[in-house]
């Protein structure tokens, strides 16, 4: 318990020192109201990070999120609008097709050995082109039906979509660390020849990472629509980017074997601090970006020491961080 | 080789000389006008984006009611802010020949150059929608007209609209477009204008480059630091509609006003129930067909050069949709 205590404590830390800041520049950064509206906008970036970090645990990368968010998102648009269905038929469409989007993902990637990177880079056209298709390229609103999910409810004012985010980390961290599956993830990533060599087969793990992240893609899509009320074709442009900026904040590596996803949520956390912070002190374009960028690096290079220090005191291998 | 090159430059001259012999060619243009229909390329930005895909979808209207008069063909790029491929596709335009191009350009300053050769081939250029620098223009000596509206004064209509229902020092914050843009600039300052006008406080103004999702964790982030905020200035109906979200789930609906730019079909709705208090619509689906009726004009004139026309730009309210 207290080594992942510690395993946690570089970024809280971190965090920690940017709501700090934040505070000290802004005159209501530290407020109840700041945190629960910061919370509320996190869920989709939340359960894409969660996909994405089992994603480059198998060394592999998953750039067509932010369309496929799109895609899934102007279908619950369209299928509530348009054709009347309900918003839980909605709903399950809408995974279906981003289960879908992965499971081709990872399919094409499994039989012909194809880099994920440039698999999903072909999807990221493929979906976004579909979003605009769905849609007529026109944003779509929808009003009440939807907006429940991200309405703040009970004493916290958190909303559903913040609790499902929360129980999605929670779940894919026990799958990671507790459970076969996740074991054979990391093992495919650390080395993948191993794997084979001991007699398992990972094609079909790898094809349910990308179907899974395709999938949570999809449950993203349902809290951006009901956060902005809307369906929006443009968006999630850009998005994949800032999923992986979140995971690889958290210390899961880009060559795959190592990787933790409540790490990956405090890197979601930081980024949202971030844009809400510059936000709030009135930062202008050119300010938020560069800090935005220098806070990633710096974040992923504590983290290379962080990860030696601890190699150093342990003096072994650790697959798990 | 050397031989290879005397033989083949003066050749190359001979192509690269040949379409800025200007007035013959020209002539030319027009000649090909009697014996066939003039072919105009609409070059827009993003067909993705509502509003030029409404514009397209204006223009191939116009075209298909007038087919006897002439061609058209639309392209878009793929991001808004994509110039290499905007510029590529003037390029493609001009080696197709076309008799004018009516163009949205992604930047008001660096299509100039792809521009003037195109006017230097012959091609009568219409600017429409995002205004090409003047500067520049002079700088590069070339003059193309632009035929659209004030984005200014539309800025300047919604900001009264707002001012009416405001007190004197009341706080408010702009939304701003993407600050490169002619148009995100001018909108600004036609709110500035407004609210200069009203005496209000402008306590933030930030760029949501356009976009819903990033104008609602901006207008939330306005929100929560400017307790006494009365109302939020979008640049266009999108960032409206994620500011509309953003006050909502502060629970301050009513309290904060909005107002955006474009009239897109989403935001009719809360015009209408007062979430939004009123856009400005310059006829999206008429702005292109100004352009072509322009170019058409010139090229039966055979004239090319100065002389900008100014579109409509109406105030939409609760009132007006009724």
């Amino acid at each position: 318990m207290i080594k992942v205590l510690k395993s946690y404590s570089g970024l809280a830390v971190f965090s920690v020192l940017l709501v700090a800041f934040f505070s000290f520049k802004s005159e209501h950064f530290f407020s109840a109201g700041t945190l629960i509206s910061l919370l509320n906008q996190i869920p989709a970036l939340t359960v894409i990070a969660v996909g994405m970090t089992f994603v480059l645990i198998i060394a592999g990368i998953d750039l067509s999120v932010g369309s496929v968010l799109a895609l899934a998102g102007s279908v619950i648009g369209v299928a509530i609008v348009d054709w009347g269905w309900s918003l839980a038929a909605a709903v399950g469409l809408a995974l279906l097709v981003g289960a879908l989007c992965g499971t081709v993902n990872g399919a094409i990637t499994v039989k012909w050995a194809i880099p994920s990177f440039i698999v999903t880079l072909g999807m990221l056209e493929i979906a976004r082109g579909g979003a605009y298709l769905v849609t007529g390229s026109s944003t779509k609103y929808i009003g009440n039906s939807v907006e429940g999910v991200a309405t703040p409810i009970g004493v916290l004012g958190l909303s559903p979509a913040f609790v499902i985010a929360v129980l999605v980390v929670v779940f894919g961290q026990l799958v990671l660390s507790k459970t076969i599956w996740g074991r054979y993830a990391l093992a495919i990533g650390a080395g993948e020849s191993v794997v084979v060599y001991s007699g398992i087969n990972p094609r079909t793990v790898k094809i349910g990472v990308f179907a899974m992240s395709g999938m949570l893609s999809g449950l993203g899509a349902l809290f951006y629509a009901s956060r902005l009320g809307s369906a929006d074709p443009n968006a999630g442009i850009g998005l994949e980017l800032q999923a992986i900026a979140a995971v690889v904040i958290g210390g899961t590596s880009l060559m795959g074997g190592r990787g933790s996803v409540v790490r990956s949520f405090i890197g979601v956390l930081i980024i949202a601090i971030l844009e809400t912070g510059l936000a709030q002190i009135g930062a202008s374009e050119p300010t938020k970006r560069l800090i935005t960028g220098f806070v990633i690096v710096i974040a992923v290079v504590a983290d290379v020491y962080r990860v030696r220090l601890a190699a150093k005191g342990e003096k072994k291998l650790e697959i798990r961080s | 080789m050397a031989g290879f090159m005397q033989r083949v430059m003066p050749l190359a001259m001979l192509l690269i000389l040949m379409p800025a012999c200007g007035p013959s060619n020209e002539g030319a243009v027009t000649g090909q006008a009697d014996s066939k229909k003039p072919e105009v390329a609409l070059i827009m930005k993003s067909l993705a984006n509502e509003f030029f895909s409404t514009m397209a979808q204006g223009a191939k209207k116009h075209q298909s009611e007038h087919s006897d008069q002439y061609d058209l063909i639309v392209n878009g790029i793929k991001n808004e802010t994509d110039l290499g491929q905007q510029v590529a596709l003037i390029e493609q335009m001009v080696a197709k020949k076309v008799s004018a191009i009516v163009i949205a350009p992604a930047d008001s300053k660096a299509v100039v150059p792809a521009l003037k050769r195109a006017e230097k081939a012959g091609v009568v250029v219409i600017n429409i929608d995002n205004q090409l620098d003047a500067e520049v223009l002079k700088k590069a000596g070339v003059t193309i007209p632009f035929v659209g509206p004030d984005n200014r004064k539309g800025a300047r209509l919604v900001g009264d609209a707002l001012v009416a229902r405001l007190e004197k020092g009341d706080q408010v914050a702009i939304i701003e477009g993407v600050q490169t843009a002619f148009n995100a600039q001018q909108r600004k300052l036609g709110f500035e204008d407004a609210l200069g006008k009203g005496g209000m406080k402008i306590v933030s103004s930030q760029s949501a480059q356009w976009e819903m999702e990033k104008a609602n964790r901006i207008a939330a982030a306005m929100i929560s630091e400017n307790t006494a905020l009365k109302a939020l200035l979008c640049a266009n109906d999108s960032m409206a509609l994620g500011a509309v979200a953003a006050v909502k789930a502060a629970g301050k609906s009513g309290k904060i006003l909005v107002v955006g730019f474009d009239n897109i079909s989403a935001i009719q709705s809360m015009i209408k129930d007062g979430r939004v208090l009123a856009t400005a619509d310059q006829h999206g689906g008429q702005l292109a067909v100004y352009g072509i009726e322009e170019a058409l004009g010139r090229l039966s004139a055979g004239k090319n050069g100065a002389g900008n026309r100014e579109t409509p730009v109406d105030l939409i309210t609760a009132d007006s949709l009724k």
